[in-house]
């Protein structure tokens, strides 16, 4: 059992974590690396401060009891995905949850692995941008005009049943 | 930008970056009556090469740090803490903000060069009308339309001069930027549904070498400073410039937090506290302000005084009101095939079709669409924040397949949106914080949800296979604050900027802007602050300074 007055969550309430972040923010493709760091920050940053500490240990504790009391399976860690989806929107609002999603939006995706495994490039200055790396490499749709519109018809910047009653001189 | 996450001391410290000066250029003395600037940006950065270049000296007082292009990072929060303004503010009011970024009304820069540090470089220009929203607008209930006591004709030589300093794609001989992925998929649906005014600008980054700076490199990072240097900023163009004259004195990490005036009620110095905490006082005989459209008022609020009890230069009761952020929404759509949007520059497409006066669309005003592109860690914070489960993962999955747009639009000035002073919450200094509160009016809404629609049908006419809307986030423009009026009792400030209860306090950035209009606010700002260059310099040349 993790001990508030210790500020270390223990193994179980850890897994837990990972599970939980799993079910929240479920990517198939992630491998467990990605969660693990997160819930890594997630701990790291409950440390900072007494609240955040006291919320994470109970709420992450008291996960199985809950998950025990909604399907009488024994842990949230062996809940299936739906069920364990299904067990935090009962929980949406619980200060606890909220404080690990506040921590994971910003971290999950912060991720240099989690950048290559959706297919972004990240930091390219020192690589010469994208100039010649495939800024413009898209090809299942025609090359479109890049100069401005120079054919026959004109921007109307006022409908003329847009005109005020009294016209000033310079419309 | 979790709002748990938003703390000051977790910035990556102007202090340790090399090259921290107290000041750099000129050594203008503190009892010296110079023309003081309070901020470096668009305004404030422009205001100070203009009237150096013409020999008059000049202190300009930058809350933020230095930082030099090397210093920009190719990390989109590390560069958050690097320049973002974190200081203790609010937002509050029904607007989603206040819900989402309690701590966080606006996502500006901290820095010298201001928010055209991490601006997008999109240029058009005002239209004729939208200088002119109660007369073509007219009496919208809840709205406190007013007409500029400037034209688009006299600004026109202005905006010429603003667009050669920027170096503007497409106007004056520049070229246009080549066309990138998220532009191809724009630009090919904008065409699918019949819109023509598209382009890949004008826009203020170099397609080609100009002005001393090369071309573009395409590394995507424009919105976390340009490495570079081919985007324009006043940090890489008028503050080096300035400072080459020997009329600039630049102090930066110097957070001015009070006007002064003398018995005859014309302003006289600016006191500012330095990186330490010590408070000094700079002689003044014009004072510009220039610190973005929340702490501008919060300035003039933090300087009343026995002769102006409800803040500098207030008797009109406009400052702090009818705070403008533009519409603003996004739209994200999937594919089937790979889009890379984040490759390019960020915002190098434009479409103005919908940039228009047209109520039988049943609104007010007009907005542009423009390609935008996030990285995954800021799409993750401002897609639908608070956001979570499949839903959400679905966008984030779709990245690589993902073409982006921002619908910018002008929101209509309401007296009630308004910064005022957080008696209840104190910045770094014990000064009290800004509030920014704000409340979509109703024309705001309808104009929004056309744009969506317009996005969807847009992406759908190329394929899009799914669309996702995202709500306005903390504000990149910032209006209205100080704003123009032709008779003191409705605007702060005169047609060139002046305040009119207070002689040599001049406003000088987008909070003098009486009205948004569709545009992108900076091109106008810089033309707004040529002007008002100009007529400083002649003013002070005639002793009438």
């Amino acid at each position: 059992m993790s001990d508030p007055t210790t500020s270390s969550i223990d193994t179980d309430g850890r897994r837990n974590l990972v599970r939980l972040l799993r079910a929240a923010y479920p990517h198939p493709r992630f491998p467990d690396g990605p969660y693990e760091r997160t819930a890594d920050a997630i701990l790291n940053q409950a440390g900072d401060s007494l609240w955040h500490r006291l919320v994470l240990t109970e709420g992450l504790a008291t996960l199985d009891a809950r998950a025990a009391s909604g399907s009488g399976q024994g842990r949230f860690a062996d809940l299936d995905d739906e069920a364990a989806l299904d067990l935090l929107r009962g929980i949406e609002d619980a200060e606890f949850f909220v404080f690990i999603r506040s921590v994971a939006v910003v971290t999950l995706y912060d991720d240099a692995e989690v950048h290559q495994l959706l297919g972004y490039g990240g930091p390219s200055f020192e690589q010469g941008g994208y100039l010649h790396r495939g800024f413009d490499d898209l090809d299942w749709l025609p090359n479109p005009r890049i100069e401005e519109y120079d054919g026959p018809d004109q921007l109307v910047e006022v409908a003329p049943d847009d005109e005020p009653a009294t016209a000033p001189t310079q419309a | 930008m979790g709002t748990e996450n938003v703390d000051p001391n977790q910035r990556s410290d102007a202090d340790s970056l090399r090259s921290q000066q107290d000041h750099y250029g000129a050594s203008i003395d503190h009892d010296e009556e110079v023309v003081v600037i309070v901020g470096s940006g668009a305004g404030g950065g422009t205001l100070a090469y203009e009237l150096t270049a013409k020999g008059v000296p000049c202190v300009v007082l930058e809350a933020g740090p230095y930082l030099m292009p090397e210093d920009y990072e190719n990390d989109e929060w590390a560069s958050f803490k690097q320049m973002a303004w974190l200081d203790a503010r609010t937002a509050s009011g029904p607007y989603r903000v206040a819900r989402d970024f309690p701590n966080l009304p606006a996502w500006v820069v901290k820095a010298v060069g201001g928010s055209t540090t991490h601006w997008s470089g999109a240029t058009p220009r005002f239209r004729a009308h939208e200088f002119k929203t109660r007369t073509y607008y007219g009496d919208i209930e809840g709205a406190n339309t007013l007409d500029w006591p400037i034209t688009l004709e006299e600004l026109a030589p202005y905006y010429d001069r603003a667009e050669k300093a920027i170096g503007s794609t497409h106007r004056h001989g520049r070229p246009p930027l080549p066309a990138n992925n998220n532009y191809k998929v724009f630009a090919n649906g904008a065409e699918k549904v019949g819109y023509e005014f598209y382009a890949t600008g004008p826009y203020g980054t170099n397609a080609e070498p100009y002005d001393g700076r090369p071309a573009s490199i395409q590394d995507g990072f424009n919105f976390q400073g340009d490495k570079s240097t081919a985007k324009w900023s006043t940090a890489v163009r008028e503050i080096p410039r300035a400072i080459k004259t020997g009329k600039c004195d630049l102090r930066p990490n110097s957070q001015a937090v009070q006007v002064t005036h003398d018995a005859s009620g014309r302003a006289n110095a600016v006191l500012y506290v330095d990186k330490d905490g010590n408070l000094h006082r700079q002689a003044a005989r014009v004072v510009c302000v220039a610190g973005n459209s929340i702490e501008s008022p919060r300035l003039l609020l933090m300087s009343a005084s026995a002769l102006h009890p409800d803040g500098l230069a207030n008797s009109s009761g406009q400052v702090g009101r009818n705070y403008m952020r533009h519409l603003t929404g996004s739209v994200y759509a999937r594919f089937e095939e790979p889009v890379h949007m984040y490759r390019g520059e960020t915002m190098a497409g434009i479409i103005a079709d919908e940039a228009r006066q047209d109520t039988s669309r049943g609104f007010v005003g007009g907005y542009y669409m423009e390609t935008l592109s996030l990285g995954p860690a800021f799409l993750a914070a401002f897609a639908d924040p608070g956001e979570w489960g499949p839903g959400f993962t679905e966008v984030m999955d779709a990245y690589q397949n993902t073409a982006g747009m921002w619908i910018v639009g002008e929101d209509l000035p309401q007296e009630t949106n308004r910064v005022t002073l957080n008696a209840s919450v104190k910045d770094q200094w014990g000064l009290p914080a800004a509030d920014v509160w704000y409340q979509d009016h109703p024309n705001d809404v309808a104009m929004r949800t056309h744009g969506y629609s317009r996005a969807d049908l847009l992406y759908e006419a190329v394929g899009a296979v799914g669309v996702h809307h995202t709500p306005p986030y903390p504000a990149t423009h910032n209006l209205g604050t100080c704003r123009l009026g032709a008779r003191p009792e409705d605007g702060v400030a005169d047609t060139w900027g002046q305040a009119h209860d207070v002689p040599g306090l001049f406003i000088s950035d987008g909070s003098q802007m009486t009205s948004g209009a569709a545009a992108n606010p900076t091109l106008t700002i810089v033309a707004l602050a040529i002007r008002q260059a100009e007529y400083i310099a002649d003013q002070l040349a005639k002793g009438a300074g």
